[in-house]
């Protein structure tokens, strides 16, 4: 097998990159800011049409473009382009963010995003997790103009990330030493032959512990809070949906490629680890004053409830893990953009007890907030309710019926911390100033998330056909053509 | 009309949708124009529904108006929609609630009058869904989906408590229903359907049938509410607005006893027969000590809240009786309740709008000012107490009469709830009506014309099912025999 060097298909994330370098080179002499916004646009934009029309291919073992990775590349391409907006939006009224590194940092995050979720070893996969990670720190730091403690979340996130990193490299030294190899497929034929079962399972709760970290998991997760609110808003929400939807999407497909042998014991390493998480997650978002904050904790949670499907051990249930974490995408951009609309005209709302009477003065966006909060808590006829009950169901089907039980329950408490803002939004009372005026960067993003939530409730049949179709084609051109 | 009639209940379910997208369209300065299409929405929703209750043929078995469309072919999930004689019913008593909410709430909902009216009109797709719903996964979103705008309800226009209420409310059913999901779930596992005419034919082993049981047991049981955990139902109903209240004793609390009927029983029948001593020892408990705790009751709402409890007492002892009498007389108890207490909860709205005030205390004498209104209000509580004559007496007996053939001693233990009813409800009826003159009421503003269009057709009901009660008890006949030949 020699190997290719196929340009054509890296074809995105070099535009990317380019894009980004021309950004960060011009910026100094460019007067209007806007213009970062616009090329950010076009490029997510024509990535898109790239990554729809080039055949797929290989570039080196180390890249390959397939099914998978390109269909949640369109994901993430959908999601950035509604962040993009926010952010826009977000940079009109704070106008001491510069707007050109802010763009350039988001690009560049998002060739991390895109190189893990092609990655075909574990090295590159290492490498992106890092190329996706550390424009992000330097995002949440660029908030510091407004706010003195997001230096402190920037490097806790920053810290907390090496330390992920560490883990990440103790482990593929562990995978490298038994297995003696990188590529995934290649780990998989070693364990196939039942070689180091449980040398290279150690391996791999290394790489999870890393991606824990990422993925803002239980004994990992003080991080959060501080990096959610220190940071930007739609710089929290890149953090929420599409760091956490690259990381567990790469995740589910390590264990798909590399490490399915594992699978089961995989899911038992976790059973602990997602449900303190869930666990965690939703009590302390019940006493969390600052919406961010709260938000930060039930993304924790929310991550946990990904993490069900994976405990299920099956590739139905890994794709449910996907398709929650893709309607936790959309619901939590849809949730940060109405943030970012409260912070651009009054900051103080961002605090929970200060949004009472909200609906009296903006309505249409009290009846965001009830979509996306119940979508949240998971209350049908809303996208989180299918999204949590496809989870349970891929759980009830193998035997981990105990842990589906615990996991409910604790949704139950969940609902409790979305219902309280929606109770002070809708049922307390106050008096308040709050001039306001819609702007179309606003009403695009979260109308069109809005939508989506109740549509994907009501007809999810085309998204999840869409994701399990997807895992299917690909498990099978994997194990069939190799 | 051939085109109505083959999709009659999908027209029923969605036709309030047509009303949601024209008032989510309107300026919300412009209430009338809100109300009077919310109005006219739910007029033409009642008229389909009558509709299917006259087209509905009560001499067969099985469902009929069958609606069943692919919804998720993934997981084997069908747009399924059907009524048969338990369910037939409710539909019209769905719409009509909403009706009387609508009317009673005309004038006394003042502030974000858009949204009250659009929640009214989603709890009315979400009600008829709940009670159409063959497909366990429709039927379960549909179930939850009432929370929603309940929570609102009460929580925006309610009481004083209002939050403590919706919250606790909103929690405990919630808690219940996710039992169910892991049921439905399971369910889904082992024959890979949620189809309920298929799943109703299976068999289980015992213990995993106990399970089941009591996972949908738990989430019917909040609901209806049965004596342990019937906390939330005061709270709620005392604080909600007068139309939270209708919709809850209406509506939302039969959900409890539908449930029981369509799906627990049927589907498990082995451990709801063995466990049906424990539901009729709670049942009992349940009418004794609501009926008590309505006797030193100071609260006008919370009393029938009570009340409410001590009657659904009496729907769980006839549905656990197994005996088609009961049965009936519990399906028949389920919609008097709906219509009687509903009225009740209207009557109170009625004076709390013109008083503010809930304490029986603060009134007295009210039949010397409002003549009209006492009359209505004494109609209502005589139906509620069960008189012969009224609609409350017939379901009350048929329960009773049913129940004594299979279980003797729960009948003697539950007959003494009609006593203790009387009591507090007469007592109640004197304390406010009678006695003298509460100056606080003295100069009252007679009834409006919505009020008096909303009390006027439950009494044509009450007096209705009292007197010709075949009419009624027809449709269930067939269906309910088929259930419990089933069950045997």
């Amino acid at each position: 097998m020699g190997v290719t060097l196929n340009f054509s298909v890296i074809l995105t994330e070099i535009i990317f990159i380019l894009i980004s370098s021309f950004i960060f080179l011009v910026d100094k002499f460019v007067k209007n800011k806007n213009y970062a916004f616009y090329i950010t646009l076009m490029t997510l934009i024509s990535a898109s049409y790239l990554i729809l029309f080039i055949p797929f291919g290989e570039f080196t073992y180390a890249y390959k473009a397939d099914f998978y990775s390109s269909t949640l590349k369109l994901f993430l391409i959908g999601g950035a382009l509604l962040i993009s907006l926010i952010s826009y939006n977000y940079l009109q009224y704070y106008t001491n963010l510069n707007s050109g590194e802010y763009y350039g940092f988001l690009l560049f995050s998002m060739v991390g995003a895109f190189l893990m979720l092609s990655g075909m070893d574990l090295v590159t996969i290492y490498l992106a997790l890092e190329l996706m990670s550390f424009p992000v720190y330097f995002l949440i730091a660029l908030n510091y103009a407004y706010n003195r403690s997001s230096l402190e979340g920037a490097l806790k996130y920053f810290i907390v990330g090496s330390l992920g990193s560490v883990f990440i490299l103790v482990g593929l030294g562990i995978v490298y030493y038994f297995a003696g190899t990188f590529v995934l497929q290649e780990i998989f034929q070693n364990l196939a032959q039942n070689l180091y079962f449980k040398e290279l399972l150690i391996g791999f709760i290394f790489i999870l512990v890393g991606f824990s970290i990422k993925l803002s998991l239980v004994p990992f997760h003080m991080w959060a809070p501080d990096a959610y609110e220190g940071a930007p808003v739609p710089v929290t929400s890149f953090i929420a949906s599409i760091v956490k939807f690259a990381v567990i999407a790469t995740l589910v497909k390590i264990i798909l490629i590399g490490f399915n042998p594992l699978k089961v014991e995989i899911g038992e390493v976790l059973i602990p680890i997602i449900l303190a998480s869930i666990l965690i997650g939703n009590v302390m978002a019940i006493k969390q004053d600052n919406i961010i904050r709260m938000l930060a904790y039930s993304s924790i949670a929310h991550a946990g409830y990904a993490g069900l499907g994976l405990i299920s051990a099956d590739y139905i249930g890994y794709s449910f893990t996907v398709f929650y974490m893709l309607i936790y995408l959309i619901t939590v951009i849809g949730t940060f953009g109405v943030l970012v609309f409260l912070a651009n005209f009054k900051k103080e709302l961002l605090h929970i007890p200060n949004m009472a009477s909200l609906c009296k003065k903006t309505p249409f966006v009290s009846l965001l907030i009830l979509i996306l909060m119940f979508s949240l808590a998971g209350v049908p006829p809303t996208a989180g309710f299918i999204a949590k009950f496809y989870v349970f169901m891929s759980l009830v089907k193998t035997k981990y019926v105990w842990v589906a039980l615990i996991a409910i329950l604790f949704a139950v408490i969940g609902a409790y911390p979305y219902l309280r803002v929606l109770k002070v939004v809708y049922m307390d009372k106050q008096e308040f100033e709050f001039n306001f005026k819609y702007d179309f960067t606003f009403l695009i993003p979260v109308c069109i998330t809005a939508l989506l939530v109740i549509i994907i409730g009501i007809y999810p049949k085309p998204w999840t056909d869409m994701i399990y179709k997807t895992m299917y084609f690909y498990i099978s051109s994997l194990f069939y053509s190799s | 009309m051939e085109f109505l009639l083959n999709n009659l209940l999908s027209w029923i379910l969605w036709f309030p949708l047509i009303g949601i997208l024209i008032i989510l369209f309107t300026d919300r300065k412009n209430e009338s124009f809100i109300k009077w299409i919310s109005l006219i929405t739910i007029i033409v929703d009642c008229i389909l529904s009558l509709y299917l209750v006259v087209n509905f043929d009560f001499s067969k078995t099985g469902f009929q108006f069958i609606e069943k469309k692919r919804w998720i072919d993934f997981i084997n999930s069908y747009y399924f929609l059907g009524v048969d004689g338990v369910s037939i019913l409710f539909i019209p008593l769905s719409t009509l609630t909403t009706l009387f909410c609508i009317l009673i709430s005309w004038n006394s909902i003042k502030e974000l009058v858009k949204e009250f009216y659009l929640a009214l009109l989603f709890t009315n797709i979400a009600m008829v869904g709940t009670f159409c719903a063959l497909d366990l996964v429709v039927f379960y979103i549909f179930w939850e989906a009432i929370l929603i705008p309940m929570y609102l309800i009460i929580g925006i226009w309610g009481g004083p408590r209002r939050i403590y209420s919706t919250i606790k409310f909103f929690l405990y059913t919630f808690f219940g229903s996710v039992f169910m999901l892991i049921g439905i779930i399971y369910l889904y596992i082992k024959f890979g359907t949620f189809d309920y005419t298929i799943l109703v034919n299976q068999k289980y082993p015992f213990l995993v049938e106990s399970f089941l049981f009591l996972a949908f047991a738990i989430a019917f049981a909040i609901k209806v509410p049965m004596w342990p955990v019937h906390t939330w139902l005061p709270d709620a109903h005392t604080e909600a607005p007068t139309a939270g209240s209708v919709i809850l004793a209406g509506i939302l609390i039969k959900l409890g006893g539908y449930g029981f009927i369509r799906f627990a029983i049927p589907m498990f029948p082995q451990a709801a027969l063995y466990f049906s001593k424990l539901f009729l020892v709670l049942s009992v408990i349940a009418i004794i000590y609501a009926g008590l705790v309505c006797l030193v009751e100071e609260d006008l709402k919370r009393l029938i809240a009570y009340s409410s409890v001590s009657h659904m007492g009496f729907v769980t002892l006839g549905i656990f009786s197994f005996n088609p009498i009961a049965m009936k007389g519990a399906i028949l108890q389920m919609i008097n309740h709906g219509i009687v207490t509903g009225a009740l909860f209207m009557c109170v709205g009625i004076v709390y709008d013109r008083t503010h005030s809930r304490a029986i205390s603060y009134y007295g004498g009210l039949a010397t000012s409002m003549p009209i209104y006492a009359a209505f209000f004494m109609v209502f509580t005589l139906a509620s107490i069960g008189l012969p004559g009224t609609n409350g007496f017939i379901g009350e007996f048929l329960i009773l009469l049913g129940a004594f053939l299979s279980n003797k001693i729960m009948v003697v233990f539950g007959a003494t709830g009609v006593i203790i009813g009387a009591a507090y409800m007469l007592w109640l009826y004197q304390r406010v009506f009678f006695q003298e003159l509460n100056p606080n009421v003295a100069e009252m503003p007679p009834l409006k014309i919505n009020e008096l269009a909303a009390l006027i057709l439950p009494t044509i009901l009450v007096f209705w099912i009292g007197l010709y009660p075949n009419l009624f008890l027809n449709y269930m006949t067939t269906s309910v025999q088929n259930l419990l030949m089933n069950l045997k």
